[in-house]
């Protein structure tokens, strides 16, 4: 009887018993594996693992088209390094789940992103390491790393993060259809119209747009923003002086006829939905980055597919490449010493000509490392225009965070697709832009 | 008899750890969010105070009030529609059907599958299945996908009625089971049938059945998420953002983590108020019935 | 229908009707899943005709790729280690509340501190609990069990003192007499008792667990303790285009559930109405 009355006793407390024993065991096993903080438990963990013990890292990748290769670069380099273990990372809507981690002090010890506002954010948290005294900086272009430094939070010139691999977002063509139609590459705005009305003659739908996601409605909007309006205009923005209001007029005029070539239903298709569409032969263009090409060639090996800069304006020579830093690599300060001495050592491993290469060539990219190019045929279109430097850095990477410009901008092709006069719909796009853009400033 | 007597410690032994955990990861996250949406504080780094300005920002800001409008026209929209529906497919499953035993269970099947699972077949459904029926029969209306348009809205409209019918149509069978054939049999005397006899006997009958799954669907729409970030993100533009789905974006990615917190709060503030409110109904009609 | 034969004939146009709309519109998407997570992507130009040859590789695929042994393991602990926790304390907490509720200010604050509970949504304190999470590390398997367990308290506490309520207090007095503790008691005579409620909680928390998904996404961030339900909104990227894999794997998470449903279909069903009745 007595045991009895004990041991139900015993029940009612052993579950905030079992809790507190879950926290400690936790505890314990965080400074071998997880961040905790500079700690004695943490040297020790360095010695450790000079004499060869085992350094666990997390890699998280913002992007889940590159997961293949990344697991391949890791095994690659844990294969040299048998002492450090790395887990690969990589999900949908990893900037939310990145930001949700770093809400917790949950930083993974390498992270793989974009040079844009999520990266300002992390590194205007403090949770990133100066990697600036590295001697593998050296092997990256100056440019890129300018790049990094512009969306520092204090725009400072310190390597916080590694530009690595680097994109272009333009015009993806089929070129058999181009062939078929008998249409050249454009270079000028006319052009680029001509072209697209030839297409349509032809019976070939000249766009497959894919705004069933709100994403895509960013590509067209990056490729012009940076050369129709004036070229200081995002600083001015940011300085207060500027608004979208009377300078993106005529970038919107040029979206909205883009709409009017895009396929039925171009509102109900999904990002994958419309790749495989594409890769079949069934649109000529689709305004899009580089990233999207091992897409295609997933679904059609044989599908033959260049890219260009989009003609913005008729001026050629204004016309540029939207490019940016796709990925950077990074460190967590949070992390043990051996752990950020294992992240750097994989750091140094990535730049390695072959492994840039290697990367380079799945991802359809540019390397950022020296000497390391593309020739791939897929992009040759734009690889002359990048090693010439005709350039632009994506726009959306210098708004505020809370911005959601990609939902405007599918609002914006809804209201079209629902029939709404086009002047009213630029001015009241372009207003709600500035509204939202001092709403999420004010955050 | 003593009114004061001891209680065995053992009382509380029984509460007092579960009040404990109880406080920790419930009432204290629910006190620092109240506490953090008069701050700042982005969800990590330094913070200060800024009074009620995340307030004020709010009832200005068109994206939060748009998500306030659509989420009750969502919440109005499904609670009516789930019990009308349910109540109608109750009252078919209480005639002498065949294999009624089995009609329920299929019926209420949708019940035990996951919202998320169940929000992705939906969505390949409107954005495959249907445009491919609508342009073989040629109905123009059909042959678009529906998550892609300012009707977004319908297609986790009928998604989430085709979930939560199943409750609801179970709850009223089983109210409908209480009621007593003999009033039918009375009714039937008086030549009331059909509607007459439904509005007149069956449904004043199960009139606490229908307040509780009015009750329940109510709150529960109030606060959908999981089929809106699988279907459609809260797009296209915003035009399906409920107040969860803001929050979740806005509050973790957006850098918007007190301001999203002041939202949160308001949200508190809404469902307690409605909740109040559907109680006191609630508890008006017990009245009338005993 | 109407008549003194209520109960007799057999409502033939009401009995094909409801037969018609299962078969559309509930079997009707069950069917198609299983035909697309069965077909290679050539057939899937007729989307609802049957496989031609089944193609059992995209379930090995989907296997694989959502590392499916290790999320259904982490679910099935959640889901059960959560159940047999949340029955014995939260019908524990509640006898105590609802026996002491009258006479004593305690154990009726307590009472009304976990009703009210009832009216804060998820959402309201998910932001901050993703901190506290992290601080108290329960940002894994077994903390969001327990996370469960406490979340669980003020639906349970309602559906358990509403039922204790009808039990008469004079078992317990009883039994006082004869010497038992407060805890005998509960073990030895109430809980028994409390069986059909019981059911009632079991099915409602295995239902939650199994299925939820807001509280693993903010709270789950490592892969390794990822759930069933959340693997699939982490791959969505990587199914990419490849439906039948997507597919395959979203008929791997429901056929558990699916199968508990049929062998335990009137129990379930009677467990879900007697709590909704008692709300």
């Amino acid at each position: 009887m007595k045991g009895k009355k004990l041991a139900a006793l015993g029940l009612t407390v052993v579950m905030a018993m079992s809790l507190l024993a879950g926290c400690g065991a936790k505890t314990e096993k965080a400074s071998a594996d997880e961040p905790a903080g500079g700690t004695a438990a943490d040297s020790s963990a360095a010695e450790a693992s000079a004499d060869g013990e085992a350094v666990e890292l997390e890699l998280f990748s913002t992007k889940t088209e590159n997961a293949a290769i990344l697991q391949k670069m890791i095994d690659g380099f844990m294969e040299k390094n048998p002492n450090i273990s790395i887990t690969l990372t990589s999900e949908k809507d990893a900037a939310t789940v990145l930001k949700t981690r770093l809400t917790k002090n949950d930083v993974p010890e390498i992270v793989a992103m974009g040079g844009d506002s999520n990266y300002t954010e992390l590194q205007g948290a403090g949770v990133l390491l100066d990697l600036s005294g590295e001697d593998f900086v050296s092997q990256v272009q100056e440019a890129y790393l300018e790049m990094v430094y512009d969306v520092n939070v204090d725009q400072e010139q310190t390597v916080y993060g590694i530009p690595y691999a680097t994109n272009a977002s333009g015009v993806l063509y089929n070129e058999d259809l181009f062939a078929q139609a008998g249409v050249e590459v454009p270079e000028t705005w006319s052009e680029f119209q001509d072209v697209v009305k030839k297409l349509k003659d032809a019976g070939i739908t000249p766009f497959e747009l894919t705004f069933g996601d709100a994403w895509t409605c960013l590509p067209e909007w990056n490729s012009m923003a940076p050369v129709i309006p004036a070229a200081d205009f995002t600083d001015q923005r940011k300085a207060g002086n500027a608004t979208f209001v009377g300078t993106h007029e005529e970038v919107l005029e040029k979206y909205l006829w883009l709409l009017d070539y895009a396929q039925d239903d171009f509102m109900g298709t999904t990002y994958t939905d419309g790749n495989a569409v594409f890769a079949n032969g069934g649109a000529a263009m689709m305004i899009n980055g580089n990233w999207a090409i091992s897409e295609f060639l997933n679904t059609n090996p044989d599908v033959k597919v260049n890219m260009f800069a989009f003609p913005s304006v008729d001026d050629a020579d204004r016309n540029t490449v939207t490019s940016g830093v796709d990925v950077l690599l990074a460190v967590s300060n949070q992390g043990t010493d051996a752990q950020q001495a294992a992240a750097k050592e994989f750091i140094r491993y990535a730049l390695t000509p072959e492994v840039a290469a290697s990367y380079i060539e799945d991802q359809f990219a540019f390397s950022a490392v020296h000497g390391v190019e593309q020739t791939n045929p897929t992009v040759t279109g734009v690889s002359k225009d990048i090693a010439e430097g005709r350039v632009s850095n994506f726009p959306d990477h210098y708004y505020p965070n809370g911005f959601d410009l990609a939902s405007i901008l599918q609002q914006f092709a809804l209201n079209k697709v629902n029939g709404m006069a086009d002047d009213q719909n630029i001015s009241e796009t372009l207003t709600m832009c500035d509204e939202q853009y001092d709403a999420a400033n004010v955050g | 008899m003593k009114q004061k007597k001891k209680i065995n410690v053992y009382f509380y032994i029984m509460v007092v750890p579960m009040a404990v955990l109880f406080f920790i990861f419930h009432t204290f996250p629910f006190l620092q969010g109240v506490f953090f949406s008069f701050t700042d504080w982005k969800g990590y780094g330094d913070w200060n105070f800024v009074g009620l300005r995340n307030y004020l920002n709010i009832f200005k800001d068109k994206n939060v009030l748009s998500a306030y409008f659509f989420t009750f026209k969502f919440a109005i929209c499904a609670t009516v529609l789930v019990n009308v529906l349910s109540l109608a497919l109750a009252c078919a499953l209480n005639t002498n059907v065949k294999g009624k035993n089995f009609l329920k269970a299929v019926y209420f099947l949708p019940y035990m599958l996951g919202t998320l699972i169940i929000s992705y077949v939906f969505k390949y459904i409107f954005s495959n299945i249907v445009p491919m029926f609508g342009k073989a029969m040629g109905i123009e209306i059909l042959s678009k996908n529906i998550l892609g348009t300012t009707h977004a809205w319908i297609g986790l409209l009928i998604v989430t009625i085709w979930q939560s019918m199943a409750f609801n149509t179970l709850i009223y069978l089983s109210g409908l089971q209480t009621v007593d054939k003999g009033l039918y049999e009375a009714a039937a005397l008086d030549g009331a049938t059909g509607i007459k006899r439904f509005m007149k006997i069956t449904f004043p009958l199960i009139a606490p059945f229908f307040t509780i799954n009015m009750v329940l669907s109510g709150k529960n729409f109030l606060m959908a998420f999981d089929q809106f970030l699988a279907m459609t993100n809260g797009g296209p533009g915003t035009a399906t953002t409920t107040i969860s789905v803001l929050i979740y974006k806005k509050g973790f990615s957006g850098g918007q983590f007190a301001y999203q917190s002041a939202n949160a709060v308001l949200m508190f503030v809404m469902v307690v108020l409605i909740s109040v409110f559907q109680l006191r109904v609630l508890e008006k009609r017990e009245e009338k019935v005993s | 229908m109407t008549g003194k034969k209520i109960g007799q004939k057999t409502n033939w146009p009401v009995t094909l009707l409801l037969f018609l709309i299962a078969a559309v519109f509930i079997f009707g998407p069950l069917y198609m899943t299983v035909v697309i997570a069965l077909k290679s992507p050539q057939e899937m130009a007729n989307v609802l005709a049957l496989p031609k040859s089944i193609q059992w590789d995209n379930f090995r695929k989907a296997w694989e790729m959502t590392e499916f042994p290790k999320k259904f393991a982490n679910t099935v602990f959640i889901t059960f280690v959560n159940l047999g926790f949340t029955i014995v304390t939260n019908a524990l907490a509640s006898y105590a509340i609802e026996r002491k509720r009258k006479k004593s200010r305690f154990f009726n604050l307590m009472y009304y501190y976990f009703i009210s509970a009832m009216f804060i949504p998820f959402n309201v304190l998910m932001l901050p609990l993703v901190n506290q999470a992290y601080r108290f590390h329960v940002d894994n398997v077994v903390g969001i069990t327990f996370l469960y367990v406490v979340f669980g308290m003020p639906m349970n506490t309602f559906l358990y003192t509403g039922y204790i309520r009808s039990i008469t207090e004079n078992l317990d007095e009883a039994a006082m007499i004869d010497g038992a503790s407060p805890i005998q008691i509960f073990f030895k005579i109430i809980f028994p008792i409390l069986k059909p409620m019981t059911a009632t909680v079991a099915i409602l928390s295995v239902m939650w667990t199994w299925n939820d998904f807001l509280m693993p996404l903010v709270l789950l961030s490592d892969k390794k303790y990822q759930t069933l339900q959340l693997a699939q909104f982490v791959f969505q990227g990587q199914f990419n285009t490849q439906y039948n894999l997507a597919f395959a794997s979203y008929l791997l998470v429901i056929l558990p559930v699916l199968i508990f449903y049929i062998i335990c279909q009137k129990w379930i069903i009677s467990g879900v109405v007697s709590g909704a009745v008692k709300q």
